[in-house]
């Protein structure tokens, strides 16, 4: 008993470290897909995407800029009202969605009223990742990412 | 020694997961969200026990005086408590009904009342309540006014709003919005049917001609 146990170990670490390529620490491995503005009706509008990190370390977006908007803030729906946060956690081997009626991206001052068919550039900052540029194109102000329409 | 086997497994196998899933990096074409929704469950509630039209006398998007049990009586009526200031849902569940609406013919489009009620009296004046419906459908009805009454209406419909208010830790102004939509018949000026978030603008384009003659969607 008190043999194996030592040995079974060493394999563990053995083949976890081939297995990530011997990179030695974890690291966030982040992507974007998912993202979409629908349509805005006033100088206002949401974001959605999802990041996906499949490294094993998190991750935190800590802020979000965009040339189309004055200010970008991150905001958790709470009950009926939503709340701006300071940043959110990309968990290793997880993902961060924002969705309709969960998370989402706030734009605010918009410079102009994106339509339908263009695209919003995003920028994603991360604590520890470098920034993510995202083009995201604009949807029907119903779009529902379910139905695709 | 069973034990100590199957405790060894164990750890293999771990080992093997952990490889193969830092192994698969090539894959970033696969979808990240599954997202599965039942499409077989109706949107529309339908009451067994309607609610009263609620007594709301509030300002319109004009600055008018607007009575909305005596603007909307013998109409197809549809409510909806938000505000401006709200990115996601409240834009979305009027867009909703709006694109639902223009599927209807003209005459029944113009039959329809559709009122948004601010939750956010203090921001949404008339004139910025005005502008913002006119993105959405410049028929569209909306309200404002004194809080108390806009709550106290809300509140007889099992709507529960609170007034906007400065978030403690960051300083940033909250408001709330209504969950649910709520249909009246043009027959009985009863609210008998009701929406909550996850109503699409299907339902809403499949329910519409049912409500405006006051029929169970």
């Amino acid at each position: 008993m008190r043999r194996l146990a030592p040995s079974a170990l060493v394999i563990t670490s053995a083949l976890a470290l081939a297995g990530c390529g011997g990179s030695g620490d974890a690291k966030a491995d982040l992507s974007v897909s998912s993202s979409y503005m629908p349509q805005p009706v006033s100088d206002m509008a949401a974001g959605f995407l999802t990041i996906a990190n499949k490294g094993g370390a998190k991750d935190e977006l800590t802020s979000v800029t965009s040339d189309t908007a004055g200010s970008v803030t991150v905001h958790e729906t709470v009950g009926q009202s939503m709340e701006e946060v300071k940043s959110l956690d990309v968990p290793a081997h997880g993902q961060l969605v924002f969705k309709s009626g969960g998370n989402h991206l706030m734009f605010e001052n918009l410079k102009r009223k994106p339509k339908q068919g263009e695209k919003v550039t995003v920028e994603l900052h991360f604590a520890k990742s470098g920034p993510i540029k995202v083009e995201m194109p604009v949807k029907s102000a119903t779009y529902n990412p379910a139905t695709g329409h | 020694m069973r034990k100590k086997t199957f405790a060894a497994a164990a750890l293999l196998a771990a080992a093997t997961l952990t490889l193969s899933a830092c192994g698969s990096g090539d894959d970033s074409n696969s979808p990240v969200a599954v997202v599965s929704e039942d499409t077989s469950q109706k949107a529309a509630t339908v009451l067994d026990k309607p609610f009263e039209k609620p007594d709301l006398v509030l300002t319109d998007t004009k600055g008018k005086k607007y009575d909305f049990r005596k603007e909307t009586a013998g109409r197809p009526t549809l409510i909806y408590f938000g505000y401006t200031h709200c990115p996601d849902i409240c834009p979305l569940t009027m867009s909703n009904i709006a694109v639902a609406k223009k599927q209807l013919p003209k005459a029944e489009q113009d039959k329809l009342r559709v009122v948004f009620v601010t939750t956010d009296p203090q921001r949404d004046t008339p004139a910025e309540l005005g502008k913002w419906l006119r993105g959405i459908d410049p028929q569209f009805v909306g309200l404002t006014g004194d809080f108390s009454t806009i709550q106290a209406g809300a509140r007889t419909l099992g709507i529960s709003i609170e007034p906007t208010h400065k978030d403690k830790k960051t300083g940033k102004t909250v408001s709330v919005h209504g969950t649910q939509v709520i249909a009246f018949s043009p027959k009985t000026d009863g609210g008998y049917v009701l929406y909550d978030e996850d109503a699409q603008v299907g339902d809403y384009t499949k329910d519409l001609p049912k409500i405006i003659k006051g029929e169970n969607p």
